[in-house]
């Protein structure tokens, strides 16, 4: 659905931001995109629909190349950002104003803006805010109204851009809750972050340093990769944990590290066989 | 928190339901009316006229005499200024004061206009949605040839809501790099000529960075500054008509006095 091919950006100072970058998405597909900062994983975000444009290289979405100006508004309705603040993502006054931002964009009748508008509002929950200042919420809130934003424009693939970095650990695990729910529901993910914890249910993991993709592949191949620490990642505690009980003869499979409780269960059994 | 000014008081009045455009239109033209009464008779109908409007809202004429008090400075300053250098017949002298008869009623006539003024425009706002009154007046500029000035009606609306919409945000900024200053022991009461840089130059830079992300933003949900419809559906509609109608004869019927 999405591909990169050998594309390269440097930022304007000169600093190279994506060397030589190639991959592919496929629809319906859940990555999770990793990299401390610096590494170049949101500079990657923003070429995914055409914010950027590469400088060397060219990004293909449905057979449409980013680098044509006139192919933007339809790239541009098939990849959404849902960006890292939400308190400069909003453009209405009212939470119902901003979701109906995109749909005014694509030109659509005032019929289907309401709506969309009213069903990104159920999709998310938001019904009772549709008359609040987008501005009076809080930043888990604030983050919901940034994604049915999105979500109004009814695009195939979601990428979201360190979402939880500015949220309590309690809106980061239901913004993740939501996410997971999308890609159930069909919606390609694009996940980018620099917390491994939240990239267990991520179909695919690409690890990037200095621009580079640096590493590719299975969640389960991936974090509990031991070059992780060399570029700056720390591997999920729950992995850690296996590893150290692994060292210690207590194999636990890697399927029983994403949560906690499967984690106990597979301890406890252990634990009664022996 | 100090009250709003100018806000829309949701409601579902007649006034509410009148599309933006035949507002927009109705203040231009009472804007105009109340700088071409001469009499006090004719001010003291567009009182009435206006008292009138305000029940339709059914909403508490304080809310739109809130409207006048920040300007109330400078409407003394006018009055005054009118009572003491408008030439005339002098009644009494206070020292150098010479209040003239004509003074007065220039003085009076000219700061009620101005009140008149703040209390239509406070009950169009009080009764119009801002983005409906943004998207009003993009109807209205749409037929003008504004590419010869570089801008389209659509980015004028946006232009509008979005300062709207970011006011609150940056009065937020504004305390927020107070506080972060002060915290790092900047006083603020000694020397402005000293503080004002200091509050500026971070504040600034904010503002851009977050201009920045919100144009991000704003493009990648396919904002091209192009043409772009609304949901906000306007059409004018028989008791828009009828009201301009009403309004222009009152209009007339003023100015003949």
């Amino acid at each position: 659905m999405i591909r990169f091919e050998n594309v390269s950006y440097n930022y304007p100072d000169g600093t190279p931001a994506l060397r030589n970058i190639n991959m592919g998405i496929k629809k319906g597909e859940y990555i999770g995109i990793i990299g401390k900062n610096g590494s170049g994983k949101s500079t990657l975000s923003l070429h995914l629909n055409g914010l950027l444009r590469p400088q060397k290289g060219k990004v293909m979405v449905r057979g449409m190349d980013t680098g044509d100006f006139s192919k933007l508004q339809g790239i541009r309705k098939i990849v959404g950002i849902v960006f890292q603040n939400p308190e400069t993502q909003f453009v209405g006054r009212t939470v119902e104003e901003d979701l109906a931002f995109g749909p005014e964009n694509l030109c659509l009748p005032p019929m289907e803006i309401r709506r969309r508008v009213d069903r990104a509002l159920a999709e998310t929950g938001l019904e009772k805010y549709r008359y609040h200042s987008p501005k009076t919420l809080s930043g888990g809130q604030g983050q919901c109204v940034a994604l049915a934003g999105v979500l109004a424009m009814e695009p195939e693939c979601l990428v979201f851009d360190e979402v939880t970095s500015m949220l309590d650990p309690d809106s980061g695990k239901a913004v993740l809750e939501r996410v997971k729910r999308l890609h159930e529901k069909g919606k390609t993910i694009v996940y980018i972050t620099h917390n491994l914890e939240e990239l267990h249910a991520a179909d695919r993991i690409i690890v990037m340093d200095r621009g580079r993709i640096v590493l590719e592949g299975k969640p389960e191949n991936v974090l509990s990769d031991p070059s992780l620490r060399d570029l700056g990642l720390t591997p999920p505690s729950l992995i850690e944990l296996a590893e150290h009980l692994k060292n210690h003869g207590v194999a636990v499979p890697w399927e029983k590290t994403s949560s906690p409780s499967n984690f106990a269960e597979e301890i406890c059994r252990l634990f009664l066989k022996m | 928190m100090q009250e709003p000014v100018f806000s829309y008081v949701p409601g579902v009045s007649f006034l509410h339901t009148l599309d933006p455009r035949t507002k927009l239109a109705a203040v231009m033209l009472l804007g105009i009316l109340v700088f071409r009464t001469e009499s006090f008779f004719g001010i003291g109908a567009l009182f009435a006229f206006f008292f009138a409007l305000a029940s339709f809202t059914g909403l508490p004429v304080g809310v739109f005499f809130r409207a006048v008090r920040p300007m109330l400075l400078f409407i003394i300053f006018i009055f005054l200024a009118q009572l003491f250098f408008t030439e005339g017949r002098v009644p009494a002298s206070f020292w150098i004061l010479q209040p003239s008869i004509e003074g007065l009623q220039n003085g009076l006539r000219l700061s009620v206009r101005f009140i008149l003024l703040l209390l239509f425009a406070a009950l169009m706002t009080a009764s119009t949605d801002p983005s409906a009154i943004t998207c009003g007046i993009e109807r209205i500029l749409r037929p003008l040839p504004l590419h010869w000035l570089g801008v389209n009606s659509f980015e004028l609306a946006t232009m509008m809501n979005l300062s709207i919409a970011f006011l609150p945000l940056l009065f937020e900024r504004v305390e927020r790099t107070k506080a972060a200053q002060a915290s790092r022991g900047m006083y603020f009461g000694r020397n402005p000529f000293h503080s004002v840089p200091a509050l500026v130059i971070p504040l600034i830079r904010g503002i851009v960075r977050d201009a920045e992300e919100l144009a991000l933003a704003m493009e990648s949900r396919g904002y091209q500054g192009t043409r772009r419809t609304s949901m906000h559906e306007l059409l004018m509609q028989k008791r828009d008509w009828v009201s301009l109608f009403a309004l222009v004869s009152f209009a007339a019927l003023i100015l003949r006095f």
